[in-house]
C-alpha cells in the first residue's frame, strides 16, 4: 500500500532572495482589472545604465570615425554594450505588467502559467532582510499568492511596507480572498 | 525623421573631435583651472592635516614619517603578544577556511562560509594597491621597497587578526536590522566595559571621522584618478577628459549606492574575483616568460632593501615607501577590514580573525611581490628613484606591456573594475562611519552618497598633488585611533584566542573533515 504523506506549504517562507531598497511597483485597480505598475524611480535607476551604456557606444563610434582609434573605440564600445545590455535586462521585468482580469478571469504575469482568479486561495505578506556583502542590509517585503494547486507566486517585492500593505488589502478586496500578514521576527 | 536627423547633428557637433579641437584649448584650460583650484583648496585647508599625519623625523638621511613607525611598531607588538600567531596558527586558519571546523549539517540559510568571506574580503583588498601602489613604491623606493612590503605584510597579519576578531566580537544590530561592526563599535563598547567610556567614544568618533575622509580620499578619489590614468596610458586619452571618466563612474556608483538595485552589486561581486584571477594570471605569465631573470630580480630586491642604492634617504627611504604602500594595499591596522569582516555569520569571533590574517599574506606577500617582480624584470624603473619618470599605475602597466602589448588592455579593464569595486566597498565603510556619527536615516545617508559620487568626479578630474596626499593621509589617520584602541583591547582578543585553542585541543570544537 502506498504511504500517504501529509505535507503543508510553508506560507511564511519568502519566494525571492533579493529585492530592491526602494518602492519598485504599485497596484492599480481600474474597474474589472488590477495591474502592477512600475514606479518612475525604479525605471530611472535602470535607465541610468542604458543612458551611460549608450553614451559610451556613441562616444566609441565618434572616436573611431574621427580619429580611427580602434583600440579605444573597441574598449569603450565593449563597456557600453555590456552596460546597455545590463540595463535592458534590468528594465525588462519592470515592463512586464502582471495583471488580474475579472473579464478573462485570469492572472497573467508574463512569466508563470496563467492562473484562474477563482483558483487563487489567499494572499500573504512576508518579510525578509536582504544582506549585502558591501553595503548596508535592509528590510524587504513580499506580497505572494497561493493557488488551489499549492503553487506560490510572487506579486510584489520591495521595501516600502506601508505601500505594499495597502496594495495587498486592495488586491484582497478586489479578488475577495483573505490576506494573511505572515511577517516574522528575523534573528540575524 | 527630421527630428532624428536634427538630434544626430547636435550629437555630431557635441562629440566630434573637430568640435573638441576647436574648443580644446578652452576646455583644457578650464579643467586645468578647476584642477589647480581644487588642489589649492586641499593644500590650503588640509595641508595642516596631511603635515600632521605624516609628521616626520630625520632618520638615516631620510624623513621618517612617525605614522609608518606607529603601524610597524604596532604590528611587531601584536606579533609578539599573540605568540607569532601568523606563523604558528596559519595551519589552523587554512583549516577553518577549508571548512574543517564547520558542521556540514548546521549551515543556516544565507550563511556565508569562511571561505566565501575570505574570497569576498580578498576581492575587496586586491585592487589598485597591488597595481598602482606597488608601482608608486618602486618608483620612489626602488626594488628594495618590495622587501619591506613583504615584512610589513607578514607583521600586518597580526594586526589584522586583532582588529577583525574585535570587529565580530563587538558588532551591533542596528534598529534597521543591519549588522554593524568595526572600530567605531569595539572602541566605544570595549572601552566602556572597562569603565573608560569617554576615551572609547573619543577614539570611536575620531576613527569614524577619519574613515569618512578616507572613503572620500583613498577609497574614492585615488581610485577614480588612477582609473583615468590607466586610460591615459593605454589609449592616449588626454588627462583633461578625466571628467568624462569621472561622470561615467559616478553614474554607475550612484546607481549602486543610491539606487540599491540588487543586480549590479551581485554582478560586481561576481566579476571582481575574476579580475583578480586575470591579474595574477598575467603576472604569472610575465614571470614565467622571464623565469631566467627572477633570480636577478630577487637579488635586486634584497640588495636594494639594505643598501637603498639610488633611493633618496637610502635604505630608510626604501623602507618608508615599502611600509607605506603595503599598508595602503592590505589595510592592516587601518581598521577598514574590521568593518567588512564584522558582517560574517559566526559564533566564534576568533575564527574570523584567523581567516582574515591570511589576507595580508595573499595580498602583500604574494600578489604585491608578483607585481614588484614584473616591474623589476621589465627594467623600466631605473635609478635614481625619485618618481620623476613612470610611477604608479603607469609604471606597472608599462612593465606588463614589455612582455605583451595586449596586457595593457586587459590591465585597463582590471584597473577600472578594481577601482569601481573598491569605491563600492569604501562607500560602505564610509557610510557605516557616517551612520555611526549622524544616525541612520534616508536623508542623512543620501547626503553621504551624493557627496561620495561628487568626489568620484573630482578624483578623476584633478591631477596628482595635494588631493592624493590628502587621500593617503586620511587612510593612515584611521590607524591612529584604531591602533590606540587595539593596544587597550588586545587582552580581550588573547582571551578569546586562548579559549578557542583550548576548546579545539579538548575536542569541544569538533573537526568535521
Amino acid at each position: 500500500m502506498r504511504e500517504i504523506k501529509n505535507f503543508q506549504i510553508d506560507l511564511k517562507r519568502t519566494l525571492m532572495q533579493d529585492g530592491p531598497k526602494f518602492l519598485s511597483h504599485i497596484l492599480v485597480v481600474k474597474n474589472h482589472i488590477a495591474y502592477i505598475k512600475p514606479t518612475i524611480s525604479s525605471m530611472l535607476f535602470c535607465v541610468v545604465y542604458i543612458v551611460v551604456g549608450s553614451f559610451l557606444i556613441t562616444l566609441a563610434s565618434f572616436i573611431y570615425i574621427e580619429s580611427q582609434k580602434m583600440d579605444l573605440a573597441l574598449f569603450l564600445g565593449g563597456f557600453g554594450i555590456a552596460i546597455t545590455t545590463f540595463g535592458i535586462s534590468l528594465i525588462q521585468p519592470f515592463l512586464k505588467r502582471a495583471s488580474f482580469s475579472k473579464q478573462s478571469n485570469l492572472f497573467n504575469n508574463k512569466k508563470d502559467r496563467n492562473v484562474k482568479l477563482t483558483h487563487i486561495v489567499s494572499l500573504q505578506v512576508n518579510n525578509k532582510i536582504v544582506k549585502r556583502k558591501q553595503a548596508l542590509s535592509y528590510h524587504c517585503f513580499e506580497l505572494n499568492m497561493l493557488t488551489k494547486n499549492g503553487r506560490r507566486i510572487n506579486i510584489l517585492n520591495h521595501n516600502d511596507f506601508l505601500q505594499l500593505h495597502g496594495d495587498a488589502q486592495a488586491l484582497a478586496r478586489f479578488l475577495d480572498i483573505p490576506l494573511l500578514d505572515l511577517r516574522r521576527e528575523i534573528i540575524l | 525623421m527630421i527630428k532624428i536627423k536634427q538630434i544626430l547633428a547636435v550629437m555630431l557637433m557635441a562629440f566630434s573631435t573637430s568640435a573638441f579641437a576647436a574648443e580644446e584649448g578652452g576646455f583644457k584650460e578650464t579643467i586645468a583651472a578647476i584642477s589647480t583650484s581644487v588642489d589649492g583648496f586641499f593644500n590650503d585647508y588640509t595641508g595642516w592635516f596631511v603635515g600632521g599625519v605624516f609628521k616626520s623625523v630625520p632618520l638615516g638621511g631620510a624623513n621618517f614619517p612617525l605614522i609608518v613607525g606607529w603601524l610597524l611598531l604596532a604590528a611587531a607588538i601584536f606579533t609578539v603578544y599573540f605568540g607569532f600567531i601568523q606563523f604558528r596558527r596559519a595551519g589552523l586558519a587554512i583549516d577553518i577556511v577549508k571548512g574543517k571546523y564547520t558542521d556540514p549539517n548546521s549551515k543556516d540559510e544565507g550563511e556565508v562560509s569562511h571561505f566565501q568571506a575570505l574570497t569576498t574580503a580578498l576581492s575587496g583588498t586586491v585592487g589598485l594597491g597591488n597595481i598602482a601602489g606597488v608601482g608608486a613604491a618602486l618608483a620612489i623606493g626602488g626594488p628594495g621597497a618590495t622587501f619591506w612590503m613583504i615584512v610589513c605584510g607578514l607583521l600586518g597579519m597580526a594586526s589584522k587578526f586583532c582588529e577583525c576578531t574585535l570587529g565580530v566580537k563587538y558588532r551591533t544590530i542596528l534598529p534597521s536590522g543591519a549588522v554593524s561592526g568595526g572600530p567605531m563599535y569595539y572602541l566605544s563598547q570595549g572601552f566602556a566595559e572597562k569603565g573608560l567610556g569617554g576615551v572609547g567614544k573619543f577614539l570611536a568618533v575620531g576613527f569614524a571621522l577619519m574613515c569618512i575622509l578616507g572613503s572620500f580620499g583613498g577609497g574614492n578619489m585615488f581610485q577614480a584618478n588612477q582609473a583615468h590614468a590607466m586610460l591615459t596610458y593605454a589609449f592616449d586619452v588626454p588627462s583633461e577628459y578625466g571628467i568624462i571618466t569621472g561622470v561615467v563612474l559616478a553614474a554607475l556608483v550612484f546607481s549602486v549606492i543610491v539606487g540599491g538595485m540588487p543586480s549590479i552589486a551581485s554582478v560586481t561581486e561576481k566579476v571582481v574575483p575574476w579580475m583578480a584571477v586575470l591579474y595574477v594570471g598575467m603576472a604569472l605569465i610575465v614571470i614565467g616568460a622571464n623565469i631566467d631573470q627572477v633570480g636577478a630580480a630577487f637579488s635586486a630586491i634584497f640588495e636594494g632593501a639594505f643598501t637603498g642604492a639610488g633611493v633618496v634617504g637610502g635604505f630608510v627611504g626604501a623602507l618608508i615607501q615599502g611600509l607605506k604602500r603595503a599598508t595602503f594595499s592590505n589595510e592592516a591596522g587601518v581598521g577598514s577590514a574590521a568593518i567588512a569582516h564584522s558582517a560574517v555569520k559566526t559564533k566564534e569571533p576568533v575564527t574570523e580573525g584567523l581567516v582574515s590574517l591570511l589576507e595580508p599574506f595573499i595580498d602583500t606577500v604574494v600578489i604585491c611581490t608578483m607585481t614588484a617582480l614584473v616591474i623589476t624584470i621589465a627594467g623600466l624603473n631605473a635609478a635614481p628613484f625619485d618618481g620623476a619618470g613612470l610611477t604608479g599605475v603607469t609604471l606597472t602597466a608599462a612593465s606588463f606591456t614589455e612582455t605583451a602589448d595586449v596586457f595593457k588592455y586587459l590591465l585597463a579593464l582590471a584597473v577600472i573594475l578594481f577601482a569601481f569595486s573598491t569605491m563600492i566597498s569604501w562607500s560602505y565603510y564610509g557610510l557605516k562611519a557616517w551612520t555611526y556619527l549622524f544616525g541612520e536615516g534616508s536623508t542623512t545617508e543620501l547626503v553621504f552618497k551624493v557627496l561620495f559620487c561628487v568626489f568620484v568626479v573630482v578624483g578623476a578630474t584633478i591631477q596628482f598633488g595635494a588631493v592624493i596626499d590628502f587621500s593617503d593621509a586620511a587612510i593612515f589617520a584611521m590607524s591612529i585611533f584604531n591602533i590606540a584602541g587595539l593596544y587597550f583591547l588586545m587582552p580581550v582578543v588573547k582571551k578569546e584566542l586562548n579559549s578557542f585553542i583550548a576548546r579545539v585541543y579538548s575536542g569541544e570544537i569538533k573537526k568535521f573533515k
